[in-house]
């Protein structure tokens, strides 16, 4: 039993009422809204303009960040990253930067952003050409090779389990010639994720071309 | 001066922030050793000659 307001197509609103704790919202007889003591469920097709989760959150939703102009500066910071979090994907379309340094993504915590403890490795491969291919412990890298680089595609990182990351990346880069990109590392931060830094392996070089934003979801 | 954007996910909101001047002391000290460097490698090594050994007179017959 519940208490039930039900909007009829003959008679309009219909009432009932008891002591049970539970609330129905009807269309002309079909409940499409409980609220009880353990919580809130729908029945049917559900539509949500603008969802912000807090506190624990059961995911399913895949929420865009704000896509930003690579075309300055020497890193690009997206912060305050949900702590329910389980997956990121970074997109990159376009980017470049001034210099022949690979491209590092780097994650943090509200401590700051961690620039130690990767385990990262990434190549190039294209045009009957494998490079050997790069590693860093100072981020999940990407490996560029001159300043005329310039990278399309994606970063995706997952949580495995705790404070522990792994990561993966394909992506097309264009150099003159084309090449294939790809690599994966990972990473165990010191405490919650809550952001992201992009930058270059030797913190100099600076973007000068592209977009990148990012995905996340739990 | 040099700066990193930030992009804060709980407003949309993006904002450059300039480095720290300790910052972009840091920045500044980097690229005169990145120049230093290339310069270095740009450099010819210099190859060091053994001094010739003058070869005795032999009392050839």
């Amino acid at each position: 039993m519940a208490v039930t307001l039900n909007a009829s197509t003959t008679t309009g609103l219909v009432q009932s009422a008891d002591t049970s704790g539970t609330v129905e919202i009807q269309s002309n007889g079909t409940t499409r809204l409980t609220v009880a003591s353990g919580g809130v469920t729908t029945t049917g097709n559900t539509s949500i303009a603008n969802l912000t989760a807090t506190g624990t959150f059961g995911g399913g939703v895949i929420t865009s960040g704000t896509a930003v102009a690579s075309t300055s500066g020497t890193s690009i910071d997206f912060t305050s990253i949900p702590s329910w979090v389980k997956r990121i994907t970074v997109m990159f379309d376009g980017v470049s930067t001034s210099g022949s340094s690979s491209i590092l993504v780097q994650l943090g915590t509200s401590s700051g952003i961690e620039s130690s403890g990767y385990i990262s490795y990434s190549n190039q491969t294209g045009n009957s050409i494998s490079s050997a291919g790069v590693t860093s412990t100072a981020g999940l890298i990407i490996s560029l090779t001159n300043n005329a680089n310039i990278i399309y595609g994606n970063m995706t990182i997952t949580k495995l389990t705790g404070n522990q990351y792994t990561e993966g990346v394909n992506m097309g880069l264009n150099a003159g010639a084309n090449f294939a990109l790809q690599g994966g590392g990972s990473k165990t931060l010191g405490d919650v994720l809550d952001r992201i830094r992009i930058t270059s392996g030797n913190g100099t070089d600076t973007f000068d071309a592209g977009s990148i934003n990012i995905l996340y979801e739990g | 001066m040099t700066h990193r954007i930030v992009v804060d996910l709980a407003n949309g909101t993006i904002t450059q922030v300039e480095y720290t001047a300790e910052e972009q002391a840091a920045y500044d000290a980097a690229i005169a050793a990145q120049a230093q460097e290339a310069q270095q490698a740009e450099e010819p090594a210099v190859v060091e000659t053994p001094a010739e050994t003058p070869v005795e007179p032999t009392n050839e017959v």
